[in-house]
């Protein structure tokens, strides 16, 4: 029959459910922003350091009395949100975050699935959004952004830094390149079209192009092809477990080509920790570096290796970066309203810690690429040859 | 006496529809978003009661068609530019056809194998999904055009709980109840009754992941871009299961008042990002060991010690 | 394709591996015999396993391979516990409420790996892990030929346990009709403990294993309770050597997959066989009377 008293109590439930979602606004004369970062989950690294660099941006701006409003000086703060590496969770926090906690605009999340799902909602929701973690034309094949703001480096000059670097750095190998790329977007993009066009430019000649989903464990097909092929050159994009497992699996297998570039995965630190000094003589593509001649580059990776006891991350500077230019066009706009705000976001022209940022038509503003290696426990710029801070270590050890 | 019952329980959920409908008039944004997602969760908590509470089946595969209905929806939409309730019939009929397909491997296997063999299923069509990339691959597709507005697509969750609510009705209160109940029970018995018990099960099965491939498709439409992770990731038929038992395993609230809770807790607990799963888990632990029957459970042992639990 | 050398090289490798993979999957395999438990946490005890043989070298110095008793004894101590106060009460309760509750001890555990150790990738570096065992044309990762040879003589010890021993006769007995089993004066509560402890235990030295072979993370657990899964199903529920008969066909069968179609999709055709043999021959290959 349907028990009276049991509906009641649901309802009684369902309504202190919604006292408690009501509660935890914020006060009116705070800035709120905010961002959905993947704290845990697979991608929980990543979130760590945006949170880190986020985090630090807004301290800083509070710390020098906020950003005036209207002839009021008012707090910046910060609300975010873990996605678990979810991005059905990005954007239903970026929705909560903007209907519920009246955000007046969003900092992104981190890789190309958590940053479009947020940006999709803050886009339809005409809220402005500062991201980096997205690589630019990724960034562009998902639609005409009107609101949402891109930090990162572009896929095809990623792509050539190491085929530039080879040539620049006059390396001798048999010129037979092994590619292997994940299936993600920026893997398809670099590994499936670029790369192999690019080798064709520099006179390589392809003899595998393999293709594995983003979270595959066992390579050794792949390199006993690669092996048996006799490619001298390997260049692989895939995120940091799957560099790991690579590089593992390649020693385990007895194949040590002259040289190994790992796009993505072979970038920050756990790499070389989990790796030891099988680490030695990767090469990877980097967006940042401490040793960049821009205002606060060596100070910031101080900072947080001073507070966080670890070593940094290039995404510490992207997520700093990207908070700044929103809290500048904050200010710049003197207002909260988010028409404002994406229109000084749209003017911003200003030197960061990672450069020179200025969007362009896209929403985009490209960081430049480095070549890093490994040595030591410790990345080494040795391309180009005007931002080097150490020697090529060549072949692959 | 039991059809009665049936009528009354479909005439209150009608009336609750007609309310409902017309409450995102009054309601913000961030109320709509909030129904949203309770409503999509009661329709897949609700459809996972009717396998499991009824017929005895426990599936952990409703990740599986929450994905499926998902990427046909964008399919449709996209090849085709057909309107939604289209689209979504797609869905049902696609959830229905992938069911009534895999039943036979399926329902050879009882139990606990059941349950394996749908977490194999899932894991199998989110491994097809990565791999292939004829269906975007780990990239994933994005809507084309933009999705409706919020209000509309409140709307369509609210049709899709109402359907998946009145099925529910139709099975726990009129004579159909009768025989799921003597299929979950002991199948064997049944048959020697009259029963087909391959049919009852199949039946149930093919309704039950219509209805979530239909919450799949509402979802993705809302989300605007969907890939393998995250519409063939565990994580739904995980929550499901949190679902109904933090609801009452086959009480008839239980998967709305899992529904809320669920959903009022992920509110609650994000504003603590770096602990919130493992308060999620603690809490579940908790409400697992001392409430048996769910919360609902849990109020009705509350409200009459000694009367029966009012079930599905 | 290839030349023989390789695709014998990836044939002999991945039947090596899923030796490896036998041994956590014997784990979750006597614990859905004995308990008809699918222990979702299954695969965050390999995590832990995998964290202790870490920590274990960091701290001692000593290799972790020598160390596998103590990480052993470790996950089992860990295991204790969870049994006596979230899975013991729950005993009369259906499948859903244990699994479930292990579902929850797996995302608590998660999230305690990502706070007390950071959501960063590990590997525990050893010189053996990185170096080939070259025989004629055939190249193998020399761990994993340690890491068979462990897993097969621990698969082997417990089958001994379970087949000769009193406490293995009660375990049988158990797993057959807890009821009766009960009425005849076996204390199945116990028995049951320390099968999910002896489970816990083999998940935990296997982590250590694939620690060392391979990488792990805080999520790293999943894939593999489903790869066990697929072994047990493959081997036939509370079958010991019928796991390890899974795992190497697992391997044997993942390799074909991956040399023909591709490595990414080994997982793929795993699943595919598991769903195959879950709809013929759900008992296991090997299933004639269980052991």
């Amino acid at each position: 029959m349907g028990n009276l008293k049991s509906i009641f109590r649901a309802g009684a439930i369902a309504a202190g459910a919604s006292i408690a979602l009501g509660l935890g606004g914020a006060r009116a004369d705070e800035i709120v922003v905010g961002a959905s970062l993947p704290l845990s989950g697979a991608l929980a690294g990543f979130g760590s350091f945006q949170q880190w660099g986020y985090k630090r941006a807004f301290d800083e701006v509070n710390k020098a009395g906020g950003i005036s409003i209207g002839g009021t000086r008012q707090m910046v703060k910060l609300i975010i949100r873990d996605d678990k590496t979810d991005p059905n969770a990005t954007a239903s926090n970026t929705e909560t975050l903007i209907s519920r906690d009246k955000v007046v605009a969003m900092l992104g999340s981190c890789t190309p699935a958590l940053v479009n799902a947020g940006a999709l909602v803050a886009e339809r929701a005409k809220k402005p959004m500062v991201t980096g973690c997205d690589p630019l034309e990724v960034f562009m094949s998902v639609r005409k952004w009107n609101y949402v703001w891109d930090i990162f480096f572009s896929v095809p000059e990623l792509a050539a830094a190491q085929f530039k670097a080879l040539t620049d750095l006059g390396v001798q190998t048999n010129k037979k390149i092994a590619i292997w790329h994940d299936n993600g977007p920026d893997g398809q993009a670099v590994g499936g079209k670029i790369w192999p066009a690019l080798a064709k430019e520099f006179g390589y000649e392809v003899v595998q192009n393999a293709e594995f989903p983003v979270d595959n464990t066992q390579f050794t097909s792949i390199i006993a092809e690669a092996k048996s092929k006799g490619a001298e050159v390997v260049l692989g994009d895939a995120i940091t477990p799957q560099a790991i497992a690579i590089r593992k699996q390649m020693a385990s297998a007895g194949y040590t080509p002259k040289i190994l570039n790992i796009e993505k995965g072979a970038e920050p630190v756990q790499f070389a920790e989990a790796l030891g000094k099988i680490s030695d003589g990767i090469f990877v593509g980097g967006y940042w570096d401490p040793s960049f001649p821009y205002p606060g580059a060596a100070d910031l990776a101080k900072a947080f290796e001073s507070e966080t006891k670890l070593t940094s991350s290039q995404h510490i500077a992207d997520s700093y970066a990207a908070a700044q230019v929103l809290l500048d066009a904050i200010k710049a706009a003197a207002s909260t309203d988010p028409e404002k705000i994406n229109a000084a976001i749209a003017k911003t022209d200003k030197t960061y810690v990672v450069g020179p940022v200025k969007f362009d038509e896209n929403h985009t503003a490209k960081l430049p690429i480095v070549s890093l290696q490994w040595q030591g426990g410790t990345t080494v710029i040795v391309w180009p040859k005007s931002a080097k801070t150490g020697e090529l270590l060549f072949p692959l050890p | 006496m039991k059809t009665l019952s049936g009528l009354a329980e479909a005439g209150v959920l009608l009336g609750a529809f007609i309310l409902l409908w017309f409450a995102s008039d009054f309601v913000d944004d961030y109320g709509l978003q909030i129904a949203f997602r309770v409503l999509i969760y009661l329709t897949l908590a609700e459809s996972w009661n009717l396998l499991a509470g009824s017929v005895g089946l426990v599936s952990l595969g409703t990740s599986c068609f929450v994905g499926l209905g998902a990427y046909v929806a964008f399919g449709l939409l996209n090849n085709i530019d057909a309107p939604l309730p289209l689209v979504l019939l797609g869905c049902a009929l696609a959830g229905g056809a992938l069911a009534a397909l895999v039943s036979p491997a399926l329902f050879r296997l009882r139990g606990l194998y059941f349950t394996v063999g749908t977490l194999a299923l899932a894991e199998l069509l989110r491994l097809t999904m990565v791999n292939v990339s004829a269906f975007g691959g780990a990239m994933g597709i994005f809507m084309q055009k933009d999705p409706p507005p919020l209000p509309e697509l409140y709307h369509y969750a609210l049709g899709v709980a109402l359907i998946a609510s009145l099925a529910i009705t139709a099975c726990a209160r009129t004579r159909v109840s009768v025989i799921l109940r003597a299929v979950r029970d002991d199948e064997d018995a049944a048959a020697q009754m009259g029963v087909r018990p391959y049919r009852v099960k199949l039946g149930a099965f093919v309704v039950a992941s219509a209805l979530v491939a239909i919450a799949g498709g509402v979802q993705a439409t809302k989300l605007g871009a969907i890939e393998p992770y995250g519409m063939f990731g565990l994580q739904w038929s995980i929550d499901v299961l949190s679902m109904v038992i933090i609801g009452g395993v086959g009480l008839r609230l239980g998967p709305l008042v899992g529904a809320l809770f669920v959903v009022a807790l992920g509110e609650a607990l994000a504003d603590y990002p770096e602990a919130h799963v493992a308060i999620a888990g603690l809490i579940l632990i908790v409400l697992i060991r001392f409430a048996p029957g769910g919360v609902v459970g849990f109020a009705e042992t509350l409200s009459s010690p000694t009367r029966k639990r009012a079930t599905a | 394709m290839s030349d023989v050398g390789t695709v014998l090289s990836t044939i002999i490798s991945g039947m090596l591996l899923g030796g490896m993979l036998a041994l956590t999957a014997l784990g979750l395999s006597i614990v859905l015999g004995v308990m008809r438990l699918v222990n979702l946490a299954h695969g965050d005890f390999l995590v832990v396993g995998a964290y202790a043989g870490l920590f274990f070298l960091k701290f001692t110095g000593i290799d972790p391979l020598l160390g596998l008793p103590v990480i052993a004894l470790l996950v089992a101590a860990l295991a204790v516990p969870l049994y006596g106060l979230l899975l013991a009460p729950l005993g009369e309760r259906g499948a859903e409420a244990q699994m479930m509750t292990m579902f929850a001890v797996s995302i608590i555990l998660e999230n305690v790996f990502v706070l007390a150790f950071s959501a960063d990738t590990r590997s525990i570096e050893r010189d053996y892990a990185t170096l080939p065992l070259t025989l004629g044309s055939v190249t193998v990762p020399l761990i994993y030929v340690i890491g068979f040879a462990i897993a097969v003589s621990l698969i082997l010890a417990v089958h001994w346990l379970i087949s000769k021993t009193r406490f293995g006769r009660d375990l049988r007995a158990s797993a057959a009709d807890a009821q009766a089993a009960e009425t005849l004066g076996v204390d199945v509560k116990r028995v049951q403990m320390a099968t999910f402890a002896l489970g816990a235990a083999c998940a935990g030295v296997g982590g250590t294993l694939i620690g060392a072979a391979f990488q792990f993370g805080p999520s790293s657990g999943a894939a593999y309770l489903l790869n066990s899964l697929a072994i047990v199903v493959l081997g036939g529920l509370g079958n010991v050597l019928g796991t390890l008969v899974g795992g190497l066909m697992l391997g044997f069968l993942q390799s074909l997959g991956g040399l023909t179609l591709g490595d990414g999709y080994r997982d793929l055709v795993g699943m595919a066989l598991f769903l195959l043999v879950l709809a013929f021959r759900p008992d296991g290959f090997l299933a004639r009377r269980r052991s």
